[in-house]
């Protein structure tokens, strides 16, 4: 009896977990949905972002007198810029200091010379098919360093957000099987569909790289 | 239309079903590609003995890919020819599976060929799917036949989930009951989504 009033409340809640959390999660779906097929389909004239990017050179003097380690000197030099961003591919030199610093659909390229005190900038600024192509791959992840955690709080911050879908995803996956094995005697098909997706997915992760 | 409901109920519960797997496949290598060193500490991959052996006679063929297609064929390798680089006295590519990457190296002066593998293992290989086709090498891109069929199976999959995510929203305006809260949960994710891409850009 106990176990049956659990089931109950275990459909009651399921349901509105499924639907809520699918609500929540709208806009996060079509914006990973869309940044998919424009990944997949560069042919595609709306996909075009690279011919139509704008490139320009910024020079701007620079205070690079007090000397410390490049974390502290980065960090300075972003202040006198103004600029924020996810910091990659730095090198220092004893005369110079070239860093990187992106942002979805912004990257500037920025060397800095210690002798001269000028600070050249290379920005590229992307339309907005560019903007939303970077935001699917945006995570700040370093595939020579993986361990090195994103430097910049929406870098870390939009990270947890695609965790968070991820889950959710998985979660209405979830919510979904247990809503569908209620009324399977109603959708009998439900098991064919399942084990030829199933059957599918399991070919591709598992079996495929045995042949 | 409420006399929608019903057709509609149904084809998002087999559509859900059958894209359920493949959101699995996408949802964990997520979490893969996001956290890599967390995922290399607890499963590593795993570099495979080298293999040296020697073809009688490079099968040259029309274009650098035909060859390496030729090549594979050869040495009884299948898989997606990543890219292809050509140098004065070697050819040489990688092949990759879900899971199983290969790099071979054909030495043009000697045919000698030396492969080398690496098992990245079940999580991996859902990183993998999730990044083909992907926006690079595109001009050989799908020179396999798994990847012509997960190339469908994507593009399938995105198309689905759009669906899934309409319906959804219709089945939801339908019922009376949950109207308001499902409210709340759509202009919560609306304002979270608004106020993110807000701070980035």
């Amino acid at each position: 009896m106990q176990f049956q009033k659990f089931l109950k409340e275990l459909n009651f809640w399921n349901r509105k977990l499924h639907i809520h959390l699918g609500l929540f999660f709208l806009l996060f779906i079509w914006l990973f949905s869309v940044s998919g097929l424009l990944l997949n389909h560069g042919e595609w004239k709306i996909s075009s972002f690279w011919d139509e990017r704008k490139e320009t050179e910024i020079v701007t003097p620079i205070h690079t007198s007090n000397r410390s380690d490049s974390s502290t000197l980065l960090k300075d030099m972003m202040s006198q810029l103004e600029i924020a961003g996810e910091i990659s591919n730095v090198k220092m030199w004893a005369d110079s200091l070239h860093f990187r610093v992106s942002k979805p659909g912004e990257v500037r390229t920025l060397k800095v010379n210690f002798i001269t005190g000028v600070c050249t900038q290379k920005e590229m600024q992307y339309n907005l098919a560019g903007k939303i192509r970077t935001l699917h791959t945006f995570n700040g992840v370093d595939k020579n360093n993986p361990d090195m955690q994103a430097n910049w709080l929406f870098t870390g911050v939009w990270r947890l957000s695609m965790d968070a879908i991820a889950i959710g995803l998985l979660l209405l996956c979830i919510s979904s099987w247990i809503m569908w094995f209620k009324i399977r005697e109603r959708y009998r098909w439900g098991w064919i569909v399942l084990i030829f997706g199933l059957g599918a997915a399991v070919y591709f992760v598992f079996i495929l790289r045995m042949l | 239309m409420k006399k929608y409901y019903p057709a509609i109920r149904m084809l998002h519960l087999y559509f859900g079903l059958f894209i359920s797997p493949f959101v699995l496949i996408f949802s964990i290598s997520v979490i893969i590609f996001n956290h890599p060193g967390f995922i290399n500490r607890f499963n590593p991959a795993i570099a495979l003995p080298d293999i040296k052996t020697k073809l009688d006679k490079i099968p040259y063929d029309t274009s650098d890919l035909q060859t390496a297609k030729a090549i594979i064929r050869k040495l009884n390798i299948n898989g997606e020819i990543d890219f292809i680089s050509k140098k004065d006295s070697s050819i040489s590519f990688p092949v990759n599976k879900p899971g199983l990457r290969t790099h071979i190296t054909v030495n043009t002066t000697n045919d000698s060929v030396l492969i080398t593998q690496k098992n990245e293992g079940t999580l991996r290989s859902t990183t993998y799917l999730h990044s083909m086709p992907g926006p690079h090498n595109v001009s050989i891109r799908s020179n396999s036949a798994f990847l012509k069929i997960w190339r469908i199976l994507a593009d399938g999959f995105v198309y689905i989930l759009l669906f899934l995510t309409a319906s959804g929203v219709f089945l939801w305006y339908i019922l009376n009951a949950e109207r308001v809260i499902g409210m709340y949960a759509l202009a919560l994710g609306v304002l979270f989504f608004v106020g993110i891409l807000l701070f980035i850009f």
